[in-house]
C-alpha cells in the first residue's frame, strides 16, 4: 500500500477512535520520535471531522496533561521524547491557530531565555513549545540573555513569569541570572512577575531554585509547562 | 602497601588487592584560579594549564591528572574560532561550525590531528604531563563519542532535528565524518600517552534517548567506535546522564572495561549489572556538595564505599566538579574517600 493509501486506512480507522485512543495513538508515536506518524493521526482525525478547535483543545492539550501525568509517576521519558512531546505539539497548533473560527486568547505571557553566560538552547526550547501548545504566549529571548533584559521584556509584555533555563553551574547560581533578576524584581517592586527556573543543574540538586531565590523549578521541559500555567493561574487570581 | 595510583587503578581494573579505592577528581575549572591566570590566557597554554593540574594532585593527592582544557576544546579542532569564556565556570563554543546542510558536506576531517595547531597545547599539555607522573598517575583524556559530538559542532537543538527528522542522507554523512574524527582524535592522545580515554556520549544513555533508538541507531554506533579503536582505556560515561538501564546490552556488546556512572545511577544497582565484568565508578553527586557540610560530604561518600567497595573493582570520582564548590569541601570529601576508601587486611 502507498503512503496515500496507508493515510486513507488510518482516516477509517481513526474516524471510529474516542478522543482518548486518539490521545494514545498520537502520544505513542510521540514516544516513538515518529515525527511523521503523529502528524498523520492529527491529520487523520482533521480529515476524519474533527475540527482545529477540537484538535487542540481535546487532543493536543490533554495529550500533554497526560504525558505530564506520565512523567510525574515514571522518570523513565527521555530527553528525545521530551522535544517531541513539545515541538510536535507546537507544531500542531501553529498549523490549527489560523483555522479557529474565532480568535482565541492567550492563556497567560511567559518570557524565556537561557540565563546570561549559558549559551545552551535546548531545554528552553521545548519549555517554549509545551507553552505555545498549552495557548500561552511566549516570548523566547534567546540565549546568554542579561537579568535586566528579561526584566523588561516581561514588563513590555505583561508577563506573568519570567522563565530562565540554565545548564551550567556558575550559570544556575550566578549573580547574573535567577539571583539577579530577583534582585532586580524586589528593586523594582515587581513581586507579581513569579520567577521559574530549570536545567542540569536544577536535577541535580532539586533544592537549588530555593538558594537561587525562584518561585518554582521543573525537573523537565515537559513538566515545566504545567508549572509555569500553575503560576500565571495564580498571578491571575 | 603505598601505592601509585596507577597500581591502585591497575589494581582495581583486575581485582587485585590494594591499599584503598581509587579516587578521581576532576578539576578543570580550578585550574586558573590555582595559578591566578585570567581564563582566556589560562586556556591558551598548555604548559599552563599542565602545571595546574600538577600543581592540584599534589596538593589534594588524588589518583588521577586530566589533559582535558574545556569539552568546547574538540570543536576548535574543526574550526569552531569563538569561545566564550567566563571568570566563574568553564568555557564554550560560541559559534557553531555547522550553520547548514552545505557546510556538512564541507566538513573536512584533518588526516593527523595531532599535526593541527589547535591540538599543540594539548600535545604540550600532555608531554608534560607524561613526563612528570607518567607511570605513576593515569593521565586521562576526554573524546567525544560520534553521535554527541555533532551537538559540539551545530547546537544539540539542531543535530536533535537532524537525527529525528532531518534528511537522513545529511545526518549518516555527518555521523561518518565524525567517527572518523573520533578514531583520530584517539589515536592522537594515545600517541601523546593518555592511559584513560573517557568516552563521552549522552546518546548512551535511556535518559536522552528511547531504549528502540538506543538499540537500533545509538548503540550500532557505539560498536563501532569501539570496534575501531578498541577497549584498551576506554571509560564508558554519559555525560552525567544515567545508564544502569542499557549497561548489560554494552557490556556485552563492546567490553568495554570501565563504567563511570552518573550520580544518578542506583550504585548498588550499577554495581551488580556490571558484576565483575569491568570497574564500576561511582560519582558523587557533586552539584549537591556545593552546599553540603562537612559531615553530610562524609555521609555520602561512606555511602558510596559501603556499597562499591566490597568485592573490589571500584573507583570513586566526581563529576563536573563546578568552580563553586568550596576548597573545603573538595577536601572533605577526598579526605573521607582516602580514609573510607581504605582496604582492610581481609578485604
Amino acid at each position: 500500500m502507498n503512503m496515500s493509501g496507508c493515510f486513507i486506512q488510518l482516516c477509517r480507522v481513526i474516524i471510529l477512535m474516542n478522543n482518548q485512543e486518539l490521545i494514545d495513538l498520537y502520544n505513542q508515536a510521540v514516544y516513538d520520535t515518529d515525527r511523521d506518524a503523529a502528524l498523520e493521526v492529527i491529520h487523520g482525525a482533521l480529515k476524519a471531522g474533527k475540527t482545529p478547535e477540537e484538535i487542540v483543545f481535546e487532543i493536543i492539550i490533554p495529550a500533554l496533561d497526560q504525558t505530564v501525568k506520565m512523567i510525574e509517576n515514571d522518570d523513565s521519558m527521555c530527553l528525545a521524547q521530551h522535544f517531541m512531546t513539545s515541538q510536535i505539539a507546537s507544531e500542531v497548533v501553529d498549523e490549527m491557530l489560523p483555522l479557529f473560527k474565532t480568535e482565541t486568547e492567550h492563556r497567560g505571557t511567559v518570557v524565556i531565555g537561557s540565563a546570561f553566560g549559558d549559551l545552551h538552547s535546548l531545554g528552553k526550547r521545548i519549555v517554549a513549545g509545551c507553552l505555545r501548545a498549552n495557548m500561552i504566549e511566549v516570548f523566547d529571548l534567546g540565549v546568554n540573555v542579561p537579568a535586566e533584559r528579561f526584566i523588561d521584556e516581561a514588563i513590555l509584555h505583561h508577563a506573568e513569569v519570567i522563565a530562565v533555563s540554565s545548564m551550567m553551574m556558575h550559570t544556575a547560581r550566578g549573580d547574573r541570572g535567577a539571583l539577579g533578576i530577583r534582585k532586580i524584581l524586589e528593586e523594582r517592586s515587581l513581586s507579581q512577575i513569579r520567577l521559574v527556573v530549570g536545567g542540569a543543574p536544577f536535577r541535580f540538586n532539586p533544592e537549588l531554585y530555593k538558594i537561587v531565590q525562584a518561585d518554582a523549578w521543573a525537573p523537565d521541559g515537559v513538566s515545566a509547562s504545567r508549572v509555569i500555567w500553575e503560576l500565571i493561574k495564580e498571578v491571575r487570581g | 602497601m603505598n601505592m601509585t595510583g596507577l597500581e591502585r587503578l591497575a589494581a582495581a581494573l583486575t581485582g587485585q588487592p590494594a591499599d584503598r579505592v581509587p579516587v578521581f577528581c576532576n578539576l578543570f575549572d580550578q585550574g586558573f584560579k590555582e595559578l591566578r591566570k585570567k581564563p582566556q590566557e589560562y586556556y591558551a597554554n598548555g604548559e599552563l594549564v599542565a602545571e595546574a593540574q600538577l600543581q592540584m594532585r599534589q596538593r589534594f593527592g588524588y589518583d588521577n591528572v586530566w589533559s582535558l582544557f574545556y569539552v568546547g576544546k574538540e570543536a576548535e579542532l574543526l574550526g569552531c574560532k569563538d569561545i566564550l569564556y567566563a571568570s566563574d565556570g568553564p568555557p564554550n563554543v560560541a559559534d557553531f561550525v555547522l550553520k547548514s546542510e552545505a557546510d556538512i558536506h564541507a566538513l573536512q576531517i584533518p588526516d593527523r590531528l595531532e599535526e593541527l595547531p589547535a591540538f599543540g597545547e594539548t600535545r604540550k599539555c600532555l608531554e608534560i604531563l607524561k613526563r612528570e607522573v607518567g607511570g605513576t598517575q593515569p593521565v586521562c583524556a576526554y573524546i567525544t563519542a560520534t553521535m554527541a559530538l555533532p551537538a559540539l559542532l551545530m547546537g544539540m537543538e539542531r543535530w536533535m532535528e537532524l537525527l529525528f527528522w532531518g534528511p537522513k542522507a545529511a545526518r549518516d554523512e555527518l555521523l561518518e565524518k565524525c567517527h572518523q574524527f573520533f578514531v583520530r582524535e584517539v589515536q592522537a592522545y594515545r600517541a601523546g600517552g593518555a592511559d584513560l580515554l573517557v568516552y563521552s556520549n549522552p546518546f548512551g544513555s535511556v535518559d536522552t534517548v528511547p531504549m528502540r533508538f538506543f538499540r537500533n541507531t545509538a548503540l550500532p554506533w557505539i560498536e563501532r567506535d569501539i570496534q575501531a579503536v578498541g577497549t584498551a582505556g576506554v571509560v564508558y560515561y554519559c555525560g552525567m546522564a544515567r545508564f544502569n538501564p542499557v549497561l548489560d546490552l554494552v557490556i556485552e556488546r563492546t567490553g568495554i572495561g570501565v563504567y563511570y556512572l552518573s550520580p544518578l545511577d542506583d550504585l548498588r544497582q550499577g554495581k551488580a549489572l556490571i558484576n565483575g565484568r569491568g570497574l564500576t565508578c561511582g560519582v558523587i553527586n557533586d552539584i549537591a556538595l556545593i552546599d553540603w557540610s562537612p559531615a553530610e560530604t562524609r555521609a555520602e561518600v561512606s555511602r558510596m564505599m559501603a556499597v562499591g567497595k566490597p568485592g573490589g573493582k571500584f573507583l570513586f570520582g566526581t563529576g563536573v566538579m563546578p568552580l563553586s564548590i568550596p576548597e573545603a569541601n573538595i577536601q572533605a570529601m577526598l579526605d573521607a574517600a582516602y580514609e573510607l576508601g581504605m582496604y582492610s587486611a581481609d578485604e
